[in-house]
């Protein structure tokens, strides 16, 4: 055989990346089979989704390291923080996948679909295994792209080809913040690895400091764009209310898992050198979006719409946990997106159970009598409600306990005190569902398409949160062990 | 680690707290019938009374310390125990818990004919909160019970309330949950501040420094007093009540507002004295202000239940003017106070129910001349209102009259800026009060003539009606006639709890924070 020189040494650890790889080859194979594929039998793309998802959180767990490891000359990184948004991100995907199963059925391209998801999926995996603005920024262009496609599905309801537009034009103009933003710090530092810019910008001279903060204020504003907290938020409710309700489901809980890793490793590695003044923006968007999330939400008699309103107000408590930046507040906001992926999951799965024969299920007088009809998904709700109000024996309240918690260890007891006012402002929307569930009387019919795979879902949701409203200390403890890499 | 004192040598406590809610799992997955729902929660109750029982059998009155504790970690990350123990202050309450459950599900056998299943759950749930909350040693344990227990109340007024119920149960949640989340924030305050516990016997420990005791008193004050309630966040209370179902009235009036007096001795006193002793001029305000003035409002109510809740505010004055006098009769007073409340409001509640059950209306209006068409219930009725007046006799009058010597007498133990004579006259004013109002409803309800066809239509009470009256009725009779027992039981915890409440923790703060200065100093 021929001695075959590279130009450059072979990366070393190449086997880091194969979650990633088994991602991209499935999802172009799946692509090319769906070619050959029956209409009738595409929902076996969304069997092979399943299981390419569940090989690769096995791989994902098998490959995780003890401490962190790069592979392709330090543009990919592998630790268990990014570990363990990966299984987060996946179990969200199958989540989706399946609320997809019915919902999605009569739609047309089903088999792009699932491969969208896939590539959205990857393009997540990236962003929190990245190290430096160059991996960071490609993986987030993947989910974005993707996600624009995923929300503009039905082409034909002109919502969410409304929603779809909005949520690319105000996308793209996040990303430019965000790539504007890069500029600025590449300029000061001329690196994009995370580490080198954090130690170039402690010893950066005074001089450059407006152009760091210039830098800093845009990179926050695009990652802020991503993860909806206020006032960057504005894209949200229509696109939440537009887009099919499983990507709803998806976009609600995935993106908002890999942009919140990436705005840890941000914040931690890139900009310790500017915490003071990066924690006074960022205690200001807390706040805004704790506020404007709960407040809002009051008005929406479209229970997507408010749950849209509820996830700007739920990242505000995430944020409690960034602004910490302790241990307890980077492990917290880990626990709060746990819990909060089997919340959101689960409240979208019974919406999406909601929508029968021309009633789109998504009004809150459509949950009227619910509790009368099907007792089993009324119970399941009004725990999986109980807990986004953050109710014990609930896990809600344990998300928010660990926040707040970390919040006044770090000093910020009036963020706290303002949160865990608005969380009880923000239980009246929570607690109206529950109301129709439960006090009102049935006025149509329910004619349920229900699915085994649905009832599993939403049986693993509510028990999901019950358990671990019970028994929080093994998902704390996973979240505290999962800063390794991070920390 | 100190050894755990549990005489009984099995987690009685767990078990107490757990059996309802074991019950209420079997009831939901193995039982479809609407009477045999209905039998099974009678049993599980029964059965959570029976093991109650032995915590008053076995109790040891001659020690403040906790009793038949357990200690396991829950949460090791946030070094949060599953912490247990009664002393002679929670353990009645455990007992009245258990009790009054059995009175709710057997009061809701007939008037409770939709989602049956539901509803006993709900009350087994409830019980498990409510039993827990009092037996809680651990900060967060507590509160985990004190705020699970909104769920199932929030659905028994919504799902079997009146015709208001939709605004009633969420206020009555959103005041509640409101007025809970800043103790929350105090507890995590206080875990910080001692180092990392949120064993609430460590917090009676541990010297805060007058600033601290300040916010955090308030900080439960807000919580303790919309539980209470206290003037001016009672409003829930009067809507909660009118539109629950019965039995919702009953361990609301009965259990839950007794959660916040509870509060007050087992976190407020204990914790901070001086603040509670700097705040005594508040609480005193506040307090006769409920006793007075609400008992004014009462008077105007043409509600029965209504008319009931602010009743029940007044009474529950008492308790707090009793619990922020720091004397023995007083304190004691107020815990008997609670009991008493407990039985009375409960069976007033229940004859509401009663007459509500023939007529469906709670006007006082629509009634007159019962007593000729139901003389066993009148007379029931006769004796729960003279026990609400507190007539010699009955248990309320035992609590009254100790909270009214200890304020009275509160003068020469302490040294307020106001004299507790005057404060002990005023509330005597509310004795007379409580007797307008209460025999006003009584005779516009019960006697004059009988004109109207609908009252003359009404049968008189049933063998069932008339079987949970009973042991209220007896337990009025002998807390009356004979409180000593559980005077005897209360004794040493509330001597224990009041020398913790004079001993000031300002001379160790301050010590603590010069060592503190010295070790700063020497570091540099």
């Amino acid at each position: 055989m021929a001695n075959v020189t590279l130009p450059f040494p072979f990366p070393q650890h190449l086997e880091l990346i194969l979650p990633e790889m088994i991602i991209a080859v499935m999802a172009m194979a799946l692509l090319m089979w769906d070619i050959f594929l029956p209409k009738s039998k595409k929902n076996w793309i969304a069997y092979a989704t399943i299981a390419t998802c569940m090989v690769t959180a096995y791989a994902t767990i098998l490959l995780t390291p003890a401490a962190s490891m790069t592979t392709f000359y330090g543009y990919f990184v592998m630790d268990p923080f990014a570990s363990f948004a990966k299984l987060l991100m996946l179990v969200a995907t199958v989540f989706a996948v399946i609320l997809s199963l019915d919902y999605m059925k009569d739609e047309e391209y089903l088999g792009e679909y699932y491969c969208l998801m896939l590539f959205a999926l990857l393009g997540m995996m990236l962003m929190v295994s990245s190290n430096n603005f160059v991996t960071m920024y490609l993986g987030l262009e993947l989910m974005a792209l993707s996600v624009y496609v995923l929300v503009g599905y039905q082409r034909d309801v002109l919502r969410s080809s409304e929603a779809a537009l909005k949520y690319f034009i105000l996308g793209a103009l996040s990303s430019g913040m965000l790539l504007y933003g890069i500029t600025f710090l590449y300029g000061v530092t001329t690196s994009f690895d995370f580490a080198t810019i954090g130690t170039r910008l402690v010893d950066a001279n005074d001089s450059a400091h407006g152009v760091v903060m210039l830098g800093m204020v845009f990179v926050l504003a695009g990652l802020a764009f991503k993860v909806s907290i206020a006032p960057f938020h504005m894209w949200t409710p229509d696109t939440y209310e537009g887009a099919p309700t499983p990507v709803t489901a998806f976009i609600s809980v995935a993106p908002k898992v890999a942009g919140f890793v990436v705005f840890m490793r941000v914040l931690h590695d890139v900009l310790p050198a500017v915490q003071a003044d990066y924690t006074m923006i960022l205690v200001f968007l807390a706040a805004l979006s704790i506020i404007i999330g709960n407040v809002a939400a009051i008005a929406q008699r479209n229970i997507k719409r408010m749950l849209a309103y509820s996830t700007i107000g739920h990242v505000g408590f995430v944020l409690l946990g960034l602004i910490a930046a302790n241990e307890a507040g980077y492990a917290g906001a880990l626990v709060y997106l746990t819990v909060y992926l089997f919340m959101n999951m689960g409240v979208f799965a019974i919406i999406i159970l909601m929508r029968r024969d021309g009633i789109q299920g998504e009004l809150l007088d459509d949950f009227s009598g619910l509790s009368k009809v099907r007792p089993g998904y009324a119970l399941a709700m009004g725990l999986l409600l109980f807990s986004l109000a953050g109710i014990p024996f609930l896990g809600g309240f344990w998300a928010k306990y660990v926040v707040i918690m970390a919040a006044i260890e770090a000093d910020h007891l009036y963020l706290a005190i303002l949160a865990i006012i608005f969380s009880v402002v923000g239980c009246f929307y929570y607690l109206r569902v529950i109301k129709y569930m439960y006090f009102d009387d049935a006025r149509v019919d329910f004619n349920f398409i229900e699915s085994s795979l649905m009832k599993i879902a939403v049986a693993v949701t509510a028990v999901a949160v019950t358990v671990i409203g019970l028994y929080p200390d093994p998902v704390i403890q996973i979240c505290k062990q999962a800063l390794v890499g991070l920390i | 680690m100190e050894s755990l004192h549990n005489v009984l040598g099995f987690p009685i406590l767990s078990l107490s707290i757990f059996l309802p809610t074991a019950g209420a799992l079997l009831i939901w997955l193995f039982l479809k019938n609407d009477n045999a729902v209905r039998w099974a929660a009678l049993i599980v109750s029964v059965a959570t009374f029976i093991v109650t029982l032995p915590l008053a059998t076995a109790f040891d009155p001659t020690t403040a310390h906790m009793q038949f504790e357990e200690l396991h970690h829950w949460i090791p990350a946030f070094n949060i125990h599953y912490q247990l123990g009664v002393d002679g202050i929670s353990m009645p309450f455990v007992i009245l818990t258990s009790l009054l459950t059995i009175i709710c599900v057997i009061s809701a056998w007939r008037c409770i004919q939709t989602r049956v299943k539901e509803y006993m759950l709900a009350f087994l749930i409830l019980e498990t909160t409510l039993i827990g909350v009092f037996c809680a040693l651990d900060a967060i344990l507590f509160y985990f019970f004190w705020e699970a227990m909104l769920i199932p109340m929030f659905l028994i007024i919504g799902v079997w309330g009146g015709k208001n119920r939709v605004y009633a149960t969420l206020k009555f949640f959103l005041y509640t949950l409101g007025g809970s989340v800043l103790m929350l924030i105090a507890v995590i305050a206080m875990y910080f501040k001692t180092g990392g516990s949120f064993s609430i016997l460590a917090y009676m420990d541990y010297p805060f420094d007058f600033e601290w005791q300040f916010w955090i008193f308030l900080a439960f004050l807000v919580a303790f007093a919309v539980k209470v309630p206290m003037w001016p966040v009672h409003t829930w209370l009067p809507d909660a009540h009118t539109e629950a179902p019965t039995a919702g009235s009953v361990i609301l009036a009965g259990i839950l507002l007794k959660m916040g007096g509870y509060g007050f001795l087992r976190f407020s006193l204990p914790m901070l004295p001086d603040a509670s002793q700097y705040f005594v001029p508040l609480m005193v305000g506040l307090s006769l202000i409920a006793i007075v003035y609400i008992s004014f409002v009462a008077m105007m109510q043409t509600d029965l239940k209504r008319l009931i809740a602010y009743s029940s505010i007044a009474h529950m004055g008492f308790v707090t003017l009793g619990t922020f006098m720091f004397t023995q009769q007083a304190i004691e007073g107020a815990v008997i106070n609670m009991i008493s409340h407990g039985f009375v409001a409960a069976a007033l509640f229940l004859c509401v129910g009663v007459l509500y059950d023939r007529m469906h209306t709670r006007d006082i209006l629509a009634y007159g001349g019962v007593a000729s068409v139901m003389p066993v219930f009148a007379a029931v009725m006769l004796f729960f209102c003279m026990a609400n007046i507190a007539l010699p006799g009955a248990s309320s009058f035992v609590g009254e009259i100790m909270v009214l010597i200890g304020t009275f007498s509160a003068d020469q133990l302490y040294n307020f800026s106001f004299s507790t004579k005057w404060v002990a006259i005023a509330a005597t004013i509310s004795v007379v009060l409580s007797a307008c109002y209460t025999l006003w409803m009584y005779k516009r309800v019960m006697m004059g003539d009988l004109v109207k066809d609908e009252v003359k239509a009404m049968p008189d009470m049933s063998a069932r009606e008339f079987m949970y009256f009973v042991p209220l009725i007896l337990l009025v009779l002998w807390m009356g006639v004979y409180p000593l027992p559980v005077l005897d039981i209360m004794h040493v915890s509330i001597s224990n709890l009041i020398e913790q409440a004079t001993s000031s923790k300002l001379e160790d703060a301050a010590l603590i924070a010069q060592s503190a200065a010295a070790a700063h100093i020497t570091g540099h």
